[in-house]
């Protein structure tokens, strides 16, 4: 009925071994206007970003509720990138500053409950800014491989 | 043919028992037809009788209260190995209450706080002999084991103790409302446009107006509707302590979504506005939450 799930047992062998080879699993959500076009901008004009990010499309960064993050943490996801469109640019007007109040507060929960809050990251890029999209993925996966795997990750 | 019941008490306030109780002389109405055969709250029993009892003697297992113990996961599975239909009533048993937010520290943590720490211990101990053991780690009792029924509260009021009782004994169904507290607030609503929130002693509260719309955190549009609307109606902000709807899988992230929807205040602002949000936005269910899952799993990885 809730969100807590049983915890199911992993071998310490397999976690030893994905330590190593680190590669880091970040899930990514664009709004429809302004990021997702970005992200199409960045790889129509071949830029080069590391591939560890999984971009789902949403129509508004206010449309993310803030347990589709903890939900993608909690099934191991290694970061949570959040893209949207600049304020005041918001194709509904106000859906990205909802996210942004809902991000400080979500940011916060995070920081409480012991986990650190830099595997959640908010930025904006609009659909004309490819290379801000390439940057905020690079620096995020930067950002992960220096954390290391997210403590909740079960083996594949 | 009269049913057999039985109510465990694991780690609880026994809140929910009192609330049972003060249905006074209504449960007149429902005591004929239940022959109690465990009940420690009320009655002399102990452990040895319910192991005592054939599996699947008893019709109706209530388990209140959550899991800190080893000696309250044995008696939860005993129930379940006793019981044909087993509820979860109230917070503690279907959310791991709020005792729950003790998952925010290891239990070794909160022990020697408890037992070496604290400012009234004079011997400071830990109490080991003749002890069950502490879990590491408390879990809604759905996630120990499989219940037939969850009813919410702390405590649930003994109107909602009854209506079940008197459901599982008539054999009509009673499934938990998606409505919230506010469908039942008698509170007037208007747009919401919150510049600033209040703690619940400053300011001076409008009685006819929505406690939200005056600044003050009622947690009600997240909350299941089961109570009444009984805090709101006195002037007390909802604590959403009967958790969410049935629907909503994380109390706090739903409050947190709603809470940026509806504060017009910078960043900055609502993050200073909200100190503790575990504490705010999980009375009850922290153990029930995402983040306590992943808390969970990360300190399972640390010991291997």
């Amino acid at each position: 009925m809730t969100a807590m799930a049983d915890t199911s047992s992993s071998s310490t062998k397999a976690k030893k071994k994905r330590k190593k080879g680190f590669e880091p699993r970040i899930v990514s959500f664009c709004c429809n206007w302004c990021s997702y076009a970005g992200a199409d901008l960045a790889g129509t004009s071949r830029m080069q970003m590391p591939p560890n990010v999984r971009i789902i499309r949403v129509n508004c960064t206010g449309r993310i509720d803030p347990s589709f993050v903890l939900d993608a943490l909690a099934q191991g996801a290694d970061g949570v990138l959040i893209s949207g469109c600049h304020p005041g640019d918001c194709h509904y007007t106000s859906g990205n500053l909802k996210m942004r109040g809902r991000f400080v507060l979500l940011e916060s929960l995070v920081e409480q409950a012991g986990f650190d809050p830099r595997r959640v990251h908010l930025q904006w890029a609009s659909a004309a800014e490819g290379d801000v999209f390439r940057d905020g993925v690079t620096a995020m996966v930067e950002r992960i491989k220096e954390l290391g795997p997210n403590p909740a990750r079960e083996e594949d | 043919m009269t049913k057999r019941v039985a109510f465990a008490q694991l780690t609880s306030c026994w809140g929910c028992d009192q609330s049972l109780v003060d249905l006074h002389f209504r449960l007149l109405d429902v005591l004929p037809e239940l022959e109690i055969v465990y009940w420690p709250a009320v009655v002399d029993y102990k452990l040895k009788d319910l192991e005592a009892l054939p599996d699947d003697s008893i019709h109706l297992g209530f388990v209140e209260g959550s899991c800190r113990t080893n000696e309250d996961l044995h008696l939860l599975k005993t129930m379940r190995k006793k019981s044909k239909l087993l509820i979860a009533w109230g917070s503690c048993s279907c959310y791991g209450g709020v005792q729950g937010l003790g998952n925010q520290w290891p239990i070794e943590e909160l022990v020697e706080r408890k037992f070496l720490q604290a400012d009234s211990v004079t011997d400071p101990r830990i109490p080991e002999s003749n002890m069950p053991g502490f879990l590491g780690i408390v879990k809604p009792n759905p996630a120990h084991v499989k219940f037939e029924m969850v009813l919410p509260g702390c405590p649930p009021t003994s109107d909602n103790t009854y209506d079940v009782v008197e459901a599982l004994l008539t054999g009509k169904p009673f499934d938990l409302p998606e409505r919230t507290v506010c469908d039942e607030c008698p509170k007037e609503r208007e747009d919401k446009h919150i510049v600033k929130f209040y703690r619940t002693h400053e300011g001076k509260i409008d009685p006819n107006k929505c406690l939200l719309d005056q600044g003050y955190l009622c947690l009600g549009f997240a909350t299941i509707g089961l109570c009444g609307a009984q805090c709101p109606t006195v002037n007390t902000p909802c604590k959403g302590c009967f958790g969410p709807p049935p629907s909503v899988k994380d109390h706090g992230a739903k409050i947190i979504s709603a809470l940026g929807a509806v504060a017009e205040m910078s960043p900055e602002e609502l993050k200073e506005a909200f100190p503790d949000p575990i504490g705010s936005f999980y009375f009850t269910d922290y153990a029930a939450s995402y983040l306590s899952s992943i808390t969970a799993k990360k300190r399972k990885e640390k010991e291997e």
